[in-house]
């Protein structure tokens, strides 16, 4: 049924081609039909291992990708390494030799550092699935969003995004952009100077206050985690100052009512600083949707990954 | 192999500084190491060792100004006996050590011990710099007199700037009085921070943090103020920028003593060249975007750029073998520079032997006080046979280095150092 060449990892969204995308995206619908059964499970990887390598912590991404191979038979191992135990570049090459001994199938890997999925893949036959490295990537959160997206607007072609907060040091604005990029849906970004790059790709436009935000007509609004410990630096006065300004609060929220947009997160949320209580609340959130969406998206993902472990 | 006999470098055409022709002439080098006949046709004595050139092309030892050679305390990464190795393999007779080793360079008796282990170990001349600041870490000044007159020939904290401009200023003051050549590794730790490469397009699409531009240009504009204000002599080392090449400019318009560098890799290589998170690529100054290299480019040929500077700094490969931002900076360069200005340039015709002779042999041997190498009659014997129609393979079992890291590795770069000669020394294949 597919002509797609067979690929071993998944490192980030620029390296994916159309139809890989419309695979993934196609396949984890029936996954989702899955979770209304009482029965869960399909045998697709039974007998496979997939491990769970997180050298940051993240509970979410985690278990959905624990649940996703769950739901798909295979067996799973996680592997947690608190990063004060890791010595700056120390030990990523005996990591790796350690993980090849493991024998396992997909290796889900998340680092501070960006570019350790790449140099994993480089060095294992199994498939690397890139969790998130530094800030470069985050391909499957960007590929649950474009499922969540496309489920609300079947007809995802022309409409708007737009990402509002800490685009510099986001691997998910910048994965999420990009495949919302190639899949035809305009993206545009708010946010303080300081953390809006000049070197972001040429086709994310940038707006200076929510006003030109509204002007636009946005057909959703994802709202980026502040990264509160990733501010090495000073980039904005404070807290207080960036709800302020950025903050989804309830004028913005009553705008956002009145052109019917809906708004997204990659979650987990600082209640008080990006979103208030009240925009929780709010009736066209989708930010359970792409929780749920996840597993599924992450199902098709290890589905459609095809690891170099097979010697026969 | 070192030898007592006459050698006759036959058939061979000779580049120098002065013509981009090349003159047709066999060169006679006695048992003493001196040339003692440049011409046509000259007949080999008896027991001379006769070396067919035909084809080839007989230029100037180079000289390098910057070479991290590592040995004394980081002998796991380059010994001076493999940097050596290197050197003679690329056509180099003669480097200036940076003083980053394990101890810092940073008094006179230092540098005698490590000029004594250069005699012992080095098959060329290596001349040890010293540090600017007491174990290079910016604090206070290093023993300036004592380093004089053990004949630096510039001092330098070798890949760290002096980020107290007050200290620098103290350091031009004084050095100013012993003539001392004060060299600058031009960046803004400030701004330059954790970052790992240029600053912009690339950066954003690798996730990584980034060195900005201004980093280097707003040290190159520090350092030039703080030389025209002390009237010390000023050497800035890897010049990576269009912006900071304007300075750079300005300034010897203005009659300042300053001199600058440029790197290969920021001749041949931009930031777009990075690729797979590939730490063979990871320099700093970073690699810049397409307009500064095409800037630098034009400043080497215009001669806003005095010396062409490889940067020779081997990290283990194990070490560059960690994830990209917490790799080591720089990479391997003596054995692959004449090669790959070769590739790149000379043999596109767009600048000759003479340039790169004047560029990488007379002015860097003229910055630290040395008399320039020439091919003839009387002059003592140091150049190199390159073969035109050659080709170097740029591997790691052929590479003389201890860490063969080099952005050009895989590469087999048009052209080849057929061998070097070093007084009574020749070196085939620098063996």
């Amino acid at each position: 049924m597919r002509d797609l060449k067979p690929r071993k990892d998944l490192l980030d969204i620029e390296g994916l081609e159309l139809p890989e995308i419309e695979y993934v995206l196609s396949n984890a619908v029936p996954f989702k039909q899955l979770f209304q059964r009482s029965v869960k499970k399909v045998p697709t990887l039974r007998g496979k291992t997939v491990l769970n390598l997180f050298y940051e912590p993240s509970t979410r991404t985690s278990s959905s990708f624990e649940v996703a191979a769950n739901r798909l038979s295979a067996d799973v191992t996680n592997f947690t390494v608190s990063s004060s135990s890791v010595v700056k570049g120390e030990s990523l090459l005996d990591t790796i030799e350690t993980l090849q001994a493991m024998r396992s199938d997909y290796i889900v890997i998340r680092h501070q550092a960006a570019g350790v999925p790449n140099i994993v893949a480089q060095h294992t036959g199994a498939s690397v699935i890139n969790a998130g490295d530094g800030y470069h990537a985050h391909p499957t959160q960007a590929l649950l969003d474009a499922m969540t997206f496309r489920e609300v607007y079947p007809d995802y072609q022309g409409r708007r995004m737009v990402i509002v907060g800490d685009v510099l040091h986001s691997r998910v604005a910048r994965s999420t952009s990009t495949l919302f990029h190639k899949l035809g849906i305009e993206v545009g970004v708010l946010g303080p100077g300081t953390l809006i790059p000049p070197g972001r790709h040429e086709f994310i436009q940038r707006f200076r206050s929510w006003d030109e935000v509204f002007d636009w007509k946005p057909d959703a609004v994802y709202l980026l985690r502040v990264q509160l410990e990733r501010q090495e630096g000073m980039f904005f006065p404070s807290i207080a100052e960036y709800h302020k300004m950025y903050g989804m609060n309830t004028e913005r929220l009553v705008r956002l009512r009145q052109i019917g947009a809906y708004l997204m997160h990659p979650g987990p949320v600082n209640r008080g600083v990006e979103i208030t209580d009240e925009a929780m609340r709010y009736e066209r959130s989708l930010i359970s949707t792409q929780v749920e969406n996840g597993i599924a998206v992450r199902m098709a993902v290890l589905h459609w990954l095809k690891p170099e472990t097979d010697t026969d | 192999m070192p030898s007592a006999s006459p050698r006759l470098f036959q058939h061979g055409r000779i580049a120098s500084a002065g013509s981009r022709n090349l003159l047709v002439a066999d060169v006679l080098v006695d048992e003493t190491g001196r040339i003692i006949a440049v011409g046509p046709g000259l007949t080999a004595p008896a027991g001379a060792e006769v070396i067919d050139c035909s084809g080839g092309v007989l230029v100037p030892g180079m000289f390098d100004v910057h070479v991290h050679a590592r040995e004394p305390g980081q002998e796991h990464k380059e010994t001076l006996a493999t940097c050596s190795a290197a050197a003679l393999r690329g056509g180099i007779t003669g480097v200036v050590l940076m003083p980053d080793t394990t101890p810092p360079i940073d008094t006179g008796n230092l540098v005698k011990s490590a000029m004594d282990l250069v005699s012992e170990l080095s098959a060329i001349p290596m001349f040890q710099s010293g540090c600017l600041t007491k174990g290079r870490e910016g604090r206070e000044m290093a023993g300036f007199s004592g380093m004089a007159s053990r004949g630096v020939p510039m001092l330098t904290d070798a890949d760290r700037a002096v980020p107290c401009p007050d200290l620098l200023r103290r350091c031009m003051e004084y050095a100013r009085d012993f003539d001392l050549l004060v060299t600058s590794h031009c960046d803004t730790p400030a701004l330059t921070k954790a970052g790992a490469i240029n600053e912009g397009r690339v950066s954003y699409r690798f996730g990584l943090p980034g060195i900005p531009a201004i980093s280097q240009e707003i040290a190159i504009d520090r350092d030039i103020r703080v030389a025209q204000h002390t009237g010390a002599k000023l050497h800035l080392q890897q010049i990576s920028t269009a912006r900071g090449l304007k300075s750079m400019q300005g300034a010897k318009e203005a009659g300042t003593s300053v001199t600058g560098e440029v790197s290969p890799h920021h001749l041949v290589l931009t930031e777009q060249d990075i690729h797979d998170y590939n730490t063979h690529f990871k320099f700093h100054p970073p690699l810049r975007p397409a307009p500064d290299v095409e800037a630098l480019v034009a400043g080497f040929i215009d001669g806003t750029i005095d010396v062409l500077a490889c940067d020779h700094a081997p990290h283990t490969e194990f070490e560059k073998s960690s994830e990209f931002g917490s790799a080591p900076f720089g990479a391997a360069g003596l054995e692959t520079t004449v090669p790959v200005m070769f590739d790149r340039f000379i043999r596109k015709g767009i600048f000759g032997w003479d340039l790169l002779i004047e560029r990488y042999s007379i002015a860097p041997r003229r910055l630290v006080g040395l008399v320039p190498v020439m091919i003839t009659e009387g002059a003592k014997a140091e150049f190199f046979v390159f073969d035109p129609e050659g080709t170097t393979a740029v591997t790691r079992e052929t590479m003389k280095t201890k860490s063969p890291v080099t952005p050009f590795l895989g590469e087999t770069l048009a052209g080849n150092v057929r061998g070097t000669v070093l007084g009574t020394a020749w070196y085939p294949q620098g063996k």
